[in-house]
């Protein structure tokens, strides 16, 4: 009995593994194939999609790496801002993206954390490749820190928080999602 | 280019009568170094807002040129800077790009640097050096002077350089007004810093252009984020690649536009405060409306609702944001984004401005992603061995308007012109010619028509 209960929880957590990295490969695959407003579909009414600055620190001081909420970022926006952005590209005069950008959103290591009612945190890598016109190339890694809810259309990101490898960025603009 | 072909040619590279400027000026190297050692090695640039390192031993790294400064804050409360080099290899004696620490030190051998850079400790000091390194012959270099307005720091490597107001002149100290009576002023934590492709002076000229709203910010008019009033597009002009005409907002034919040309290359230009509320019907800078911030930036002053830029490569905007535009290569600048807030400001106004510093300008700002693309691609033509050879034109409003000259201001009254970004390139070839500060002084005086 207790054998069983304990190899339900696993297979349990496997179809929720396999949930959550379905629901990412697909918004992947939405942001790939240019579907922004398919893609802010995703986001809860009361999301926060964030990407702080990060700073290079001492390790001393590294608590002081990343900016906050409140303060600087690339990133600060509530559901009506990713709407604003998706539309942005809609209208046929949002030149760094027009000619559009090809982008491939690799995302690995995905795992999954604290669960508390309908809502889980999932911490999960990303590899964004880019290329712009004939010869631009822009690659970003780092690792994003969701949380992901349960509704009736199913999951839905109800927080992401963007953390950048890079400090000095090495780009020219950041007209991609992440 | 050698160094002597270049200063015969400098007449030639930028024409104020013609309005056209020499493509190659954007990509030549050896004109970049020129520009390294003329005009970065000697003018004041901008370091950082006191309000940055507020602590004794805070530091925040800083470009001048081609080098790196260490900003730190004093134990005295004053502010020093100085190169980031050991004197004894080289090595960066610090690697974070700002924190706090009680000392320097170089992790090749361990020479430690007080807060005022004077060398502090050497690993074995008798043992190997037999205690005959005398100290206080090799501390870090520094600055040739450093002076703080209003809380902006600034530092030049020309120890004759004049101080840093009078270098400001009446412009660039107005400039820098703009943003210091906004109220009791300090940095958001955070710079954001990307690179672009680019020459650093495609990022200087575009400060002035208040041509390529229209068309670069086109999404950003569509999606409403910059006020345009409903009956103001003008039809024609732009066709799209299928033919049709471009339908383009804004820059209603009466917009008119207030210019300042300073000595040393300062300049403010954009639109007229009250022209810019009545044609797109919206009240953006509440701050200035009272009477003392008005009698604090004089008559003129209050007038200006565009982009002041310090010359070299400090703009401040109008939103209360400071842009540095730092060379690292001939093709290759960083965007600098110094984000101001008021100390006392409640935490909705202070949430809505940070909306807006985030969401206009910066690499993912929804203006500013737009840029970047230009100036990149501007500066990859000026390669072209033909493409180059085609002059880059600055022809708007050339020889229509006249300088009022008051209040220590050159003043220019005149609808979307292009005199700012002549002006500026004027400059840059007077700097370039290496003369001394009088004769710069006198060379950057504006003319009395423009």
């Amino acid at each position: 009995m207790t054998t069983e209960t304990a190899e339900q929880a696993r297979l349990t957590a496997v179809l929720l593994q396999h949930e959550v990295e379905q629901f990412y490969y697909h918004e992947s695959a939405l942001l790939d194939a240019h579907r922004y407003e398919d893609w802010v579909f995703l986001f809860t009414e009361d999301t926060h999609y964030f990407m702080p600055l990060r700073r290079t620190v001492t390790r001393r001081q590294l608590h002081l790496e990343f900016t906050k909420p409140g303060e600087m970022a690339f990133f600060d926006e509530d559901k009506n801002y990713l709407e604003i952005r998706a539309r942005k590209f809609a209208t046929g005069t949002s030149w760094a993206e027009d000619p559009p950008s090809r982008t491939r959103h690799l995302i690995t290591n995905v795992r999954i954390g604290e669960k508390s009612g309908d809502e889980l945190q999932v911490h999960s890598n990303f590899l964004l490749y880019r290329t712009r016109l004939k010869n631009d190339l822009d690659q970003w890694v780092g690792r994003r820190e969701d949380t992901l809810r349960r509704t009736e259309a199913g999951l839905a990101i109800a927080k992401r928080h963007i953390f950048l490898d890079q400090t000095v960025l090495q780009s020219a603009n950041l007209s991609s999602f992440f | 280019m050698a160094e002597t072909k270049v200063a015969d040619q400098l007449d030639s590279l930028v024409s104020l009568e013609r309005g056209e400027i020499d493509r190659r000026i954007f990509s030549d190297p050896e004109i970049f170094d020129l520009e390294m050692k003329h005009i970065f090695g000697r003018a004041w640039l901008f370091l950082c807002h006191e309000s940055q390192i507020p602590r004794r031993g805070d530091f925040f790294e800083a470009p001048m040129g081609t080098d790196n400064v260490l900003v730190v804050r004093q134990k005295d409360g004053g502010i020093k800077a100085f190169l980031n080099t050991c004197s004894h290899r080289g090595n960066a004696v610090c690697r974070a790009e700002e924190g706090n620490v009680r000392n320097f030190m170089c992790t090749y051998h361990g020479w430690t640097f007080g807060l005022d850079g004077e060398l502090v400790g050497v690993p074995g000091s008798s043992l190997f050096y037999k205690d005959k390194l005398d100290r206080s012959k090799h501390p870090l270099r520094k600055v040739a002077q450093l002076e703080s307005y209003r809380g902006f720091v600034f530092a030049t490597f020309d120890e004759t350089a004049p101080p840093l107001p009078e270098y400001l002149g009446a412009t660039g100290r107005l400039g820098l007004d703009l943003l210091a009576e906004r109220g009791d002023m300090e940095v958001i934590p955070g710079i954001q810093k990307f690179t672009v492709k680019t020459n650093w002076k495609f990022t200087v000229d575009n400060v002035f252009d208040y041509y390529h709203p229209q068309i670069t910010h086109m999404s950003a008019f569509a999606l409403g984020l910059i006020p345009a009033p409903p009956d103001n597009y003008m039809e024609g002009g732009a066709k799209s690649e299928t033919g049709a005409n471009l339908e383009v907002p804004f820059l209603p034919t009466d917009l008119h536009n207030v210019v300042m040309v300073g000595e040393y290359g300062h300049a403010i230009s954009g639109p007229d405060q009250d022209a810019l509320e009545v044609s797109t019907g919206v009240e953006p800078f509440a701050w200035r409306h009272n009477d003392e911030t008005q009698a604090r930036l004089g008559r003129h002053g209050s007038r200006v609702a565009g982009h002041p830029h310090i010359f070299p490569t400090t703009w401040v905007t109008a939103g209360g944001q400071l842009s540095l535009r730092v060379p690292r290569e001939p093709g290759v600048t960083e965007i600098w984004w110094f984000s101001f807030r008021d100390k006392n400001a409640s935490p909705e106004e202070n949430a809505a401005l940070l909306s807006s510093h985030i969401h206009f300008f910066g690499p993912a700002g929804l203006l500013e992603q737009e840029d970047g693309e230009n100036w990149a691609q501007s500066t990859l033509q000026t390669k072209g061995l033909h493409s180059r050879e085609v002059p880059q034109l600055l022809k708007m409003g050339l020889g229509t308007s006249e300088v009022v000259k008051d209040d220590g201001l050159a003043i220019i009254d005149a609808p979307i012109n292009e005199h700012a970004q002549l002006w500026t390139y004027h400059s840059w070839r007077e700097w370039l010619r290496n003369p001394t500060w009088e004769e710069l002084r006198e060379r950057t005086v504006p003319h009395d028509r423009f």
